[in-house]
């Protein structure tokens, strides 16, 4: 690199060397993007006439006239020489030849017609040089590597960021930093040299997390996404995988609105008929889900997708692994880190519900139809908007503390969290509170120890969505009309007969026009929410050794322990509300009950790794080899306390203290008490290797046999291996003279993984978790004597050939950084098939014995791309784009052959008329049911239509289905395919731009493509009066009013049949995220307490762009059945502000 | 010195691995943490077994109405009962022989027949399929043998040929079959038995003495079976055989007081007693817990017309007849056993009653039978355990007593007989008239064998005393036809309407329509 000499005095540092690395940028990015079409360009003539001017300015001058630029250093003494200069038309080498023509000064002149001038006499000296490195943000970077170019010699900022170094004069700097570009900076016998560094889309030298070790991001043949905890630290959700929505390519996350819920995650689409969500490791620990984690906990979040990096996880793999890397302590002195958010959540895209002007029409409009008087209601004068009334603004906020250090010999990191999650249906709230804790030990020059400690106490939100209590779900099916007030009541106290209370009592239903299907949800929201004490405790810890040794080998020995607990008491209490058709009070509950469960999880884990690292000549080779065993045990209890009733006994007191099993009014006879409980384990070998030669070929190749206990002794162990290879181009000679590509690579890899699947019995609908041995149906009963006999008989036949579903996986791609590492790219073709697929095969129609078999496969293929651009606009502004996109296809290839009916379906209440169907050839879980061609207008419509008799019967304003196959009657068999649930691809785009220390991030995300099946507004049972949406004032009420929305009557039946009716398209775009923030550099320079300071607001789920009826079009599910808009799913805008400061 | 440490490691190292792939092995050896079928100590088809015994139990076709129809209300001593206007289609169908083709009655009989037959094949083919070999498992393969046999027996005495479906399929068109001609059905129940008889027990006796499955199938309820289907065939050789080898068991001795035999008590008081051998089981706990109730009891106890809910007992089916009542010697004391009377006391606990007496006679008003089947007359204890009581009444946990040691005994008497060992008979008749006399001096007095032709009448006449209003008679008789001695079944129905063809009973309209005509009709209907 060359060096900038320029004629302002050295007072002025500072300001000088931001500007020479701005105007380097310029120069690089121009040669960069010029590259092709320039050429060493000396034709451009020159005239010039100067008399007793420094050379410098002569230079200047020719520099003012717009085609030549000159590199010089001011230090060089007859650059202030004064000359004489009396040029016509003249060449550049012969201006340059006059000028330097009896001075020590020669030139070069290199592309774009840039010159160096240079002495030919100069000594350059050792200068000792200090400086500071910041990021993007102004915020110091700690562990920055600072090299002197050529040399081998450099030194890493400490943790305020600084670093001293001793350099040649003339000497360059190379500051490189994971996640930062590289940068080469020139010493221009400065003392002080503060760079600024320059985020990249990506390194390829960074270090990540791949199974039982780490890598660089270079040496690997597959694709993992690493994410920065930043970028879930700071967002309003309480679980960190909600945050990743639209990030990751292959990554489809579908969030919900219940605070601190799994999202319903698949990567790289839906593999299996059972088990299609990832595996989590965190630290090392497999995890069955993160619910426990304080996002400001995570380091980082690695998202692993293809065969090459899934296959040491061996029968775990098939679905894909999320990574979690909790925050360690950092090299450098100590850090204490407070940060904290506070916001707001609000529910927006409200499902439209009829009014009560609305619902007086469509009730008349449909009565009529059934000729049928409209009762009178007159009494009900409320016009409740009743999504309104159970709802409000949520509150989100979130505290964190953290203190880190370390010193020569042990690293210390201690984090504390506090959270309170609001949802925006009234009283749901999750709290946490969580510490987590590591150390890492240095005993000597070989022997390091550590363990990690995670504890986080839940105070789970009351559950608003259970099928007794769906808020939403009531709230939209009760009548406007009906007041959302209490009114105050004098009432029989339920809990003593002999006393009255005054008491404010919510409004029922009119029980002759809405029955106990729908319901007032404030009642029970209002009365019970408090009565429900639910905590759930985690722990994850670890301690680990690892010892080097015969300088190659690294053995680490660890073990884990995951253990959750949750402690669950709901109390039933007694409480009234009142009839709004006689304006009294009813006891809504008429006695009281406690239900106890406790849910004990445990996952015990150890990993015995050795890894052997070396290089041969050009050869570099990393070889790990392992054990490790894993145990799951889960255990729970229930039990249901229900108390004396007979005329003297008392109800079990509103009194937490009584809310337990044995609690002293409770009558043995009446209290149950179940228990479930099973455990698995597997143990497993593994085996990796990591080759490359010269940095330009790479061979990776993994290897894993586990054995299971859920699986027959003769298929007990399974193997699973992966290859992969990729080809570094950019390093390769003949791309040495280009300047577009500073990064290329060819990549590819096979494996086959397993994915331990867990079936579900068609017979009990409880998941099986010993395949092995079968449920038991138990029933079959007879006496002998007088003593009866329940036998039980295997809810399957055993099938000892039994084994895991193996995914067969490839994938090719291709990875990119250009111009000047600014541009990123990759771009992946993945093919999956799932074989062996395990199948519950239900005969029961048959008088079969049911049976557990592998069989069918699934296949899901497509490509991802990944984009992103950092760049320096000038000395104040960076900007940063990134996108990606997800192309999927998901395809059936065959199910198991015994299948009765060749195909799987689960099908939606209500006449199982909503189903989803997975049968060979099309998409999983495909929607199934009727077109819909219209709407008959008339019976001479009819008559000229295909008789539907079969369907029930039909008249004007009912729905014209198609006749699918055309054999002239609609019937079941002209049900089709009507929509697939999956997304036909899904993206996102990210910008970030700063300015100073002001910071705009937008993130932008959406689906396309997909199905969703709207079981509202048209499915709800036909014994349910429930509120009209607003939709339905445009039905059919006569000849050519619709053709679309049916006639309104419960009693027509033939309109419940699943159609294109129920099917609305899934796609939408949102604004995900925005974010805009300060950092006061200021404070960074000035105070040495405060190394950084930022402040931000955050707005989530700004805008939803949809297609849909429903509050979202994000509706997960499980494997065979995702998709429902079951009037939930309620997903709110959430804007916070945030500080977060680093002492 | 190098090399000792080397050999260290590796020693250490290989002890190692050796030690975890031992530990592994029982690391991964899970079981369900609840018990397993293994864990019930039941074979795999365990519960497809007890499902055999509950369709016994529970179908109508195998033990209430339409059995008593075809059994029990077709012969000359019992009757429909019941009253009037209750069921009076029975009357024409099994009274005056007036056979329907589709009834409610019939077709119940013929389907609740197959239904067990199903359910026996589907247990066989999951047996044959999981190539079950434990002792459980093939003790219900027995009993699944066993309850194949007795619903073909019971279908080839009722129907004659019908079709032999043997086999369990997916495909319900497979079930479409034409009739087999008797030999191969009784092949069948042959090869069954055989089965049944090999696997099944002597007893459920464990070793302390327990009997665990009080009227669970043995061996000897295989052979007794066995013995009866051949007595069907008069293959006399064969009923010595088994009734011989029945006895051989010596699980089996006739009850010594005659009423004891029809106890249905207090916790199972008099429930498989020493003379049973096949009963089936029903049983209600208090207050109407632990249902295993059967329609048996109710249908044919005391019912109550116009008199008070007290005697509202049953719905009073299948009743002695003036017949009966008319030709029984009273010096008989099973004929006061076997009647019960109404307006009369019950007869106390020395007759098997209870002490007390019934509302008269006075159809309309109060009693609308004369008489009833006393063999299930209900244990007032009982009614008011259960609760099925007054309104509620009925006697849902009486036990329907199929085969009892009585039988082997006249079964052998009447195969001696016809083989000619005339005191083999003559002694097996005392054991049972000798046991029905008690202490008494005058009645049913020994009788000597003096002709095969006289101890054949005296052993029909025996049967028919013994085995009044058990469902033994009709059958009886259509196997005695053609008889010289006025005891067949024209003989002694023909009065009622009885013509040859109602030997066999025709095959219901139904099922002929489902085959779509590949069944054909019995002739003559």
């Amino acid at each position: 690199m060359k060096k900038y000499l320029t004629y302002e005095s050295n007072c002025f540092h500072t300001v000088k060397k931001a500007l020479f690395i701005m105007k380097l940028t310029v120069v690089f990015l121009m040669v960069g993007i010029l590259q092709v079409s320039a050429k060493v360009n000396g034709q451009t003539k020159i005239s010039l006439k100067l008399n007793h001017v420094e050379i410098s300015k002569v230079l200047r001058t020719i520099e003012n006239q717009g085609d030549y630029r000159f590199l010089y250093n001011n230090n060089l003494k007859s650059i202030s020489a004064k000359i004489n200069i009396d040029v016509n038309d003249a060449g550049i080498k012969e201006v340059m030849d006059k000028m330097f023509s009896g001075t020590d000064l020669t030139y070069k002149i290199l592309e774009n017609n840039l010159i160096v001038v240079l002495s030919s006499t100069l000594t350059l000296q050792d200068i000792k040089i200090t400086g500071k490195i910041t990021g993007t943000n102004g915020e110091a970077l700690q562990g920055v590597s600072v090299n002197i170019k050529g040399t081998g010699i450099g030194t890493t900022t400490d943790n305020a960021g600084n670093f001293t170094l001793t350099v040649p004069e003339k000497g360059t700097l190379v500051v490189s930093a994971i996640g930062y570009i590289s940068q080469e900076v020139g010493v221009n016998s400065e003392s002080v040299v503060n760079i600024k560094m320059v985020a990249s889309g990506k390194s390829m030298d960074e270090v990540i997390v791949i199974g039982y070790g780490t890598a660089r991001s270079r040496d690997l043949t597959g694709s993992i996404v690493k994410v920065d905890g930043k970028v879930v630290a700071d967002k309003p959700n309480s679980n960190a995988i909600s945050s990743l929505q639209s990030r990751v390519t292959g990554l489809y996350v579908v969030n919900d609105g219940t605070p601190g819920s799994t999202p319903d995650v698949r990567i790289r689409g839906t593999v299996s008929i059972g088990q299609v969500h990832p595996l989590y490791v965190v630290d090392g620990v497999f995890s069955p889900n993160i619910d426990y984690l304080n996002p400001n906990d995570i380091e980082s979040m690695e998202v692993l997708k293809d065969p090459s990096s899934l296959a040491i996880f061996g029968v775990k793999g098939g679905t894909g692994v999320i990574a979690v890397t909790t925050k360690k302590a950092k090299a450098g002195h100590t850090t204490i880190n407070f940060n904290t958010s506070y916001g707001f959540k609000k529910l927006v895209d409200k499902i439209k519900m009829a009014n009560a002007a609305q619902f007086d029409t469509l009730f008349n409009q449909e009565n009529a139809t059934n000729g049928v008087p409209t009762p009178d209601y007159s009494f009900l004068t409320s016009n409740t908007d009743w999504i309104d009334a159970v709802t409000r603004s949520g509150i989100y906020s979130a505290t964190n503390l953290s203190v880190s250090g370390s010193s020569e010999n042990n690293r210390f990191n201690m984090g504390l969290g506090y959270l309170v999650d609001q949802g925006i249906i009234k009283n749901q709230e999750l709290q946490r509170m969580s510490i987590s804790l590591n150390d890492e030990f240095k005993v000597n020059r070989s022997i390091k120890v550590g363990f990690n400690l995670i504890a986080s106490r839940n105070n789970n939100p009351y559950d608003v969505t259970g099928s007794g209590t769906d808020v939403l779900n009531n709230a939209r099916k009760i009548m406007p009309q009906i007041s959302a007030q209490t009114k105050s009541f004098r009432v029989a106290n339920p809990y003593n007969n002999s006393d009255t209370i005054t008491t404010n009592l919510y409004s029922t239903t009119d029980a002759a026009l809405q029955n106990s299907g729908v319901q007032n949800p404030l009642i029970q929201l209002q009365n019970e929410w408090n009565k429900d004490i639910d905590f759930t405790s985690f722990y994850t810890g670890s301690v680990f050794a690892e010892i080097n040794f015969l300088k190659h080998f690294t053995f680490r020995s660890s073990f884990y322990a995951n253990l959750s607990y949750q402690d669950q008491r709901i109390y039933k209490p007694l409480y009234n509300a009142y009839n709004p058709v006689n304006d009294s009070a009813e006891l809504q509950s008429q006695v009281t009950q406690v239900t106890q469960n406790t849910n004990n999880n445990q996952v015990y884990q150890q990993d015995q790794i050795l890894t052997y690292m070396n290089t041969f000549g050009n050869s570099n080779l990393t070889v790990t080899g392992g054990f490790t065993t894993y145990y799951n045990g889960v255990f729970n209890i229930q039990g249901i306390s229900r108390p004396y009733t007979n005329g003297a006994a008392l109800p079990i007191p509103d009194d937490s203290r009584f809310w337990y099993m044995s609690n002293g009014f409770e009558n043995p006879a009446q209290s149950t008490t179940t228990s479930s409980q099973y455990e698995n384990s597997t143990v497993s070998w593994l085996a990796r290797a990591l080759y490359n030669y010269k940095q330009k070929y790479y061979l990776n190749a993994s290897f894993r046999s586990d054995g299971s206990s859920q699986i027959p002794s003769k298929n007990r162990y399974q193997q699973f291996w992966a290859v992969g290879a990729a080809w570094e181009i950019s390093r390769e000679d003949f791309m040495q003279n280009q300047k577009i590509f500073d990064y290329l690579k060819l990549k590819g890899s096979v494996g086959v993984l397993g994915n331990q699947s867990t079936p579900t019995n068609a017979v009990t609908n409880l998941p099986i978790n010993y395949v092995e041995y079968p449920q038991l149906n138990t029933g079959a009963g007879t006496v002998f004597g007088t003593t009866p006999y329940n036998a039980a008989a295997n809810s399957w036949v055993p099938n000892p050939n039994l084994k895991w579903e193996t995914v067969a996986s490839q994938e090719i791609g291709v990875e990119l950084n250009a111009f000047t590492n600014r541009l990123h790219f990759e771009g992946t073709y993945f093919n999956k098939v799932t074989d062996d697929l395990m199948t519950f095969v239900d005969r029961r129609t048959l008088g079969v014995p049911n049976e557990l078999i592998n069989g069918g496969s699934i296949r899901n293929w497509g490509e991802e791309f990944a984009a992103s651009w950092n760049q320096n606009l000038n000395k104040d502004w960076t900007i940063n784009i990134g996108g990606n996109i997800t192309f999927l296809n998901n395809e059936v290839q065959s199910l198991a052959a015994d299948l009765p009916t060749g195909y799987l379906d689960e099908t939606f209440q209500n006449n199982g008329s909503a189903e989803s169907r997975t049968e060979p050839g099309h998409p999983i879980g495909s929607f199934f049911g009727y077109k819909v061609a219209g709407l008959y207008q008339s019976n001479v419509d009819i008559l000229k239509s295909p008789p539907a008799s079969s369907l029930g019967s039909y008249g004007p304003g009912d729905f014209k289905f198609e006749d699918v196959n055309g054999d002239g009657v609609i019937n079941s068999s002209d049900r089709t395919f009507i929509g697939n649930p999956s997304p036909k691809f899904y993206y996102g785009v990210q910008l970030n731009a700063n300015y100073k220390g002001f910071g705009l991030g937008i993130d932008l995300g959406g689906v396309y493509g997909n199905k969703i099946f709207r079981t509202w507004g048209s499915l709800e049972s036909p014994f349910q009066r429930v509120n009209y949406p607003e939709f339905k004032i445009n039905s059919w009420h006569g000849a050519g009013t619709s053709n679309w929305d049916p006639i309104i009557s419960q009693g027509h039946r033939f309109n419940y049949n699943g159609s294109t009716y129920n099917i609305q398209d899934g796609s939408y775009f949102r604004i995900r995220n925005l974010q805009l923030f300060y950092t006061f550099p200021q404070l960074i320079a000035k105070n040495s307490w405060c190394k950084n300071l930022k402040v931000y607001i955050n707005v989530q789920n700004l805008k939803t762009w949809k297609n849909s009826y429903g509050y979202t079009t994000e509706f997960g599910g499980d494997a065979l059945a995702f998709g429902y808009d079951n009037a939930g799913g309620a997903i709110p805008v959430t804007t916070t502000a945030g500080i977060n400061i680093t002492f | 010195m190098k090399t000792y440490k080397q050999m260290i490691w590796i020693f250490a190292v290989a002890a190692a691995l050796l030690i975890t792939v031992a530990g592994c092995t029982k690391f991964l050896d899970r079981k369900p943490l609840q018990a397993t079928l293994t864990d019930l100590n039941q074979g795999a088809l365990e519960a497809q077994s007890f499902g055999l015994y509950s369709t016994l139990r529970g179908y109508a076709g195998w033990s209430t109405l339409p059995w008593l129809d075809f059994n029990s209300i077709r012969d000359d001593d019992a009757q429909k009962g019941s009253s009037t206007t209750d069921g009076a289609e029975i009357n024409t169908e099994f009274e005056t022989f007036l056979y329907t083709k589709d009834d409610w009655a019939t077709d119940t009989y013929w389907n609740d027949h197959y239904a067990m037959i199903n359910q026996a094949n589907q247990e066989l083919y999951v047996a044959d399929s999981l190539k079950a070999s434990d002792e459980a498992s093939l003790r219900n393969i027995g009993e699944a043998c066993f309850f194949r046999a007795y619903a073909y027996f019971e279908l080839v005495k009722a129907y004659g040929e019908v079709p032999l479906l043997n086999f369990y399929s997916l495909n319900s068109k497979d079930y479409v079959k034409p009739k087999s001609p008797v030999p191969l059905i009784y092949q069948l129940i042959d090869s069954d038995l055989n089965v049944a008889a090999k696997y099944l027990p002597v007893n459920w006796v464990d070793i302390n003495n327990n009997n665990k499955y009080p009227g669970r199938l043995t061996k000897g309820a295989a052979m007794s079976l066995h013995a009866q289907t051949h007595l069907f065939r008069s293959d006399w050789a064969q009923v010595v055989s088994y009734t011989t080898q029945v006895i051989a068991l010596s699980q089996y001795s006739l009850d010594p007081n005659f009423p004891d035999i029809w106890k249905d008590g207090l916790l199972g008081a008099g429930k498989n007693g020493p003379e049973s051998i096949f009963e089936m089981q029903a049983n209600i706990g208090e207050n109407g817990t632990s249902s295993f109730g059967v329609q048996w009891g109710t249908s044919q106890n005391v019912r109550k017309g116009g008199a008070s809910n007290t005697w509202n007992l049953g719905w009073g089916w299948n009743t002695p007849t003036q017949v009966l009542q008319n030709a029984w010697d009273s010096l008989d004391p099973r004929k006061a056993e076997t009647i019960l009377y109404s307006g009369r006391s019950d007869g106390g606990p020395s007759q098997g009653g209870y002490g007390a007496t019934l509302p008269a006679y006075n159809p309309g008003v109060l009693l609308d039978q004369p008489y009833w089947n006393k063999k299930v007359y209900s244990d007032p204890g009982m009614r008011s355990f259960t609760g099925q009581v007054g309104a509620s009444g009925g006697a849902d946990w009486i036990n329907h007593r199929i085969i009892r040691y009585a039988d082997i005994l006249l079964m052998l008497a009447e195969a001696s007989n016809e083989l000619g060992d005339g005191a083999t008979a003559a002694s097996n008749v005392e054991q049972v008239r000798a046991r029905a006399r008690g202490g008494s001096t005058t009645a049913l007095p020994y009788i000597p064998f003096t002709s095969q032709a006289q101890m054949r009448t005296a052993i029909k006449n025996e049967r028919r005393w013994e085995f009044a209003m058990e469902g033994l008679r009709f059958y009886d008789l259509v196997r005695w036809t053609p008889a010289t001695d006025g005891i067949d079944a024209p003989q002694a129905l023909g009065t009622l309407g009885y013509t040859p063809r109602n030997a066999l009973y025709p095959i219901p309209q139904p099922a002929i329509d489902l085959s779509g005509g590949v069944l054909v009709q019995n002739p003559n209907y």
